[in-house]
């Protein structure tokens, strides 16, 4: 059993320790508070933009464009250029959080580097949003794009324009033929999702109408939709002139709405950790002060029985001594 | 007048919901109004000014960014990164950011960065212009 100054020790450190899981509790529960208000603004925007793009795509002519990847020149490539948009956080310290979001991405990129069905070969190249998800994968030896400094806290639309910009410029250079993005969804307060959304190339209006059919034979959608589906549509002033507008606010709306989600993610896994950690804290605290206690009573009782012992062995010797003087006496 | 119903979204807000009975707004050649009983069509808007009539006469007034809008059969949904009353525009602010902006653009830069810094530049401009407006009526 350890001496109590050490116990003693250990529970202050401890203590201070709490103080640090507590004071970044009520830090992220405040972030937390923030980042799902800006998560149900933006809502509305990111769901109605979701449809629109449906909608749009559905009714989009089948033209051969940059943006489909099916042009003659994108069908005979051999070598497909993907790139992965990943987020994660700028800090540890929010369980398994960037974990989750980092293993996957690693599954998706050991994956790919094998050769597809079709017999394409696959490039990758990492975007990787958040400090900490650049130092897993600069630490692992993987290429990650250089001058693509982004940080997680607090999104903003600007940052989100700004990694449309670069993604698109991009993409239209033709240095990129896929774009995924790889973020984790807050299903709610208790569970979070790792999940990979295919931003480029856009879907052709035969993969919108395949998957419509697919979800009205789930019972997911309701089968009034297919008469709707070949409704004349006006693209103004023409679809192809519509297109870019079209990917620079898909891009845009999608990648912030992750940001924001992959935010408030991080700061309720955050928050989780700490409160359990703080948890923890309590539940040694208590042990420790219990096996405290034990040991200063055992110190008390020895002193105790130390003392008593002590003081029996001296009346003894002056008994003794008493007895031996009687005896001197009486002689 | 026939009335429609129009979202106008925001990407941090719902800037309007509910009936109106004329929307116009900033197309690529020069303003276009939308009445009940348009044809169905998705357009892009640009940076500008909206405007639309509610059911009372009564025109209500929106400093928008870049975005997309679509028109449905019985309703109009238009999609902007922000959008702004002018009233709710601080002239001086924006002119601060029309000064940064333009500093910007006279800077050496990438081509991403040159769309950009352009965008914001027409944005800043347009929110002055609203702002300024506001204060005339």
């Amino acid at each position: 059993m350890a001496g109590a100054k050490e116990i003693q020790n250990r529970i202050k450190s401890i203590q201070d320790t709490m103080k640090i899981t507590k004071a970044m509790y009520l830090m992220s529960s405040m972030k937390l508070r923030k980042a799902k208000e800006k998560l149900q603004d933006t809502e509305p925007y990111f769901f109605a933009l979701e449809e629109e793009i449906t909608d749009i795509l559905l009714h989009f002519p089948s033209i051969e464009d940059i943006f489909f990847d099916n042009r003659r020149q994108d069908r005979l490539e051999t070598t497909k250029k993907r790139a992965f948009l990943v987020m994660t956080g700028d800090k540890g310290m929010a369980g398994a959080y960037n974990h989750n979001v980092l293993k996957e991405a690693q599954r998706l990129i050991d994956e790919s580097e094998v050769q597809g069905p079709d017999g394409k070969k696959y490039e990758n190249r990492l975007f990787v949003v958040g400090e900490l998800g650049r130092a897993h994968f600069r630490g692992r030896g993987f290429p990650i794009e250089p001058d693509f400094y982004f940080s997680a806290n607090n999104p903003t639309m600007h940052r989100a324009r700004e990694i449309t910009g670069r993604l698109v410029e991009l993409y239209k250079d033709e240095q990129l033929d896929e774009v995924y993005l790889i973020y984790t969804r807050m299903i709610n307060s208790m569970k979070e999702e790792v999940s990979m959304q295919q931003l480029l190339p856009l879907k052709t209006n035969e993969f919108v109408r395949a998957e419509i059919r697919e979800k009205i034979e789930q019972g997911l959608l309701n089968p009034e939709v297919i008469d709707e589906m070949d409704d004349w549509y006006l693209f103004y002033p023409s679809p192809r002139a519509i297109l870019e507008t079209l990917v620079y606010n898909y891009l845009t709306g999608y990648i912030y709405g992750a940001l924001v989600e992959s935010f408030a993610s991080e700061e309720n896994a955050r928050m989780m950790a700490m409160q359990s950690a703080t948890d923890n804290a309590n539940a040694m605290l208590s042990e420790l002060s219990i096996e405290y206690n034990r040991v200063r009573q055992a110190a008390i009782t020895q002193e105790i029985t130390e003392v008593i012992s002590g003081a029996k062995a001296l009346k003894k010797k002056k008994l003794a001594a008493q007895k031996r003087k009687k005896s001197q006496n009486t002689k | 007048m026939k009335q429609f119903h129009l979202r106008v979204l925001a990407c941090n807000r719902v800037f309007y919901e509910g009936e109106c009975n004329m929307l116009i707004f900033p197309s690529f050649d020069g303003e276009m109004a939308i009445m009940a009983g348009h044809e169905q069509m998705s357009t892009a808007i640009e940076v500008g000014e909206i405007r639309f009539r509610l059911p009372d006469d009564t025109w209500m007034r929106a400093i928008v960014s870049d975005g997309l809008l679509k028109v449905e059969k019985t309703k109009v949904t238009v999609l902007v990164y922000s959008a702004e009353k002018p009233e709710e525009i601080d002239a001086f602010l924006a002119e601060q950011e029309m000064e940064k902006a333009k500093e910007q653009l006279s800077q050496k830069q990438s081509i991403v960065e040159y769309h950009i810094s352009r965008a914001n530049l027409a944005h800043a401009m347009a929110r002055l212009r609203g702002a300024r407006d506001s204060v005339n009526i």
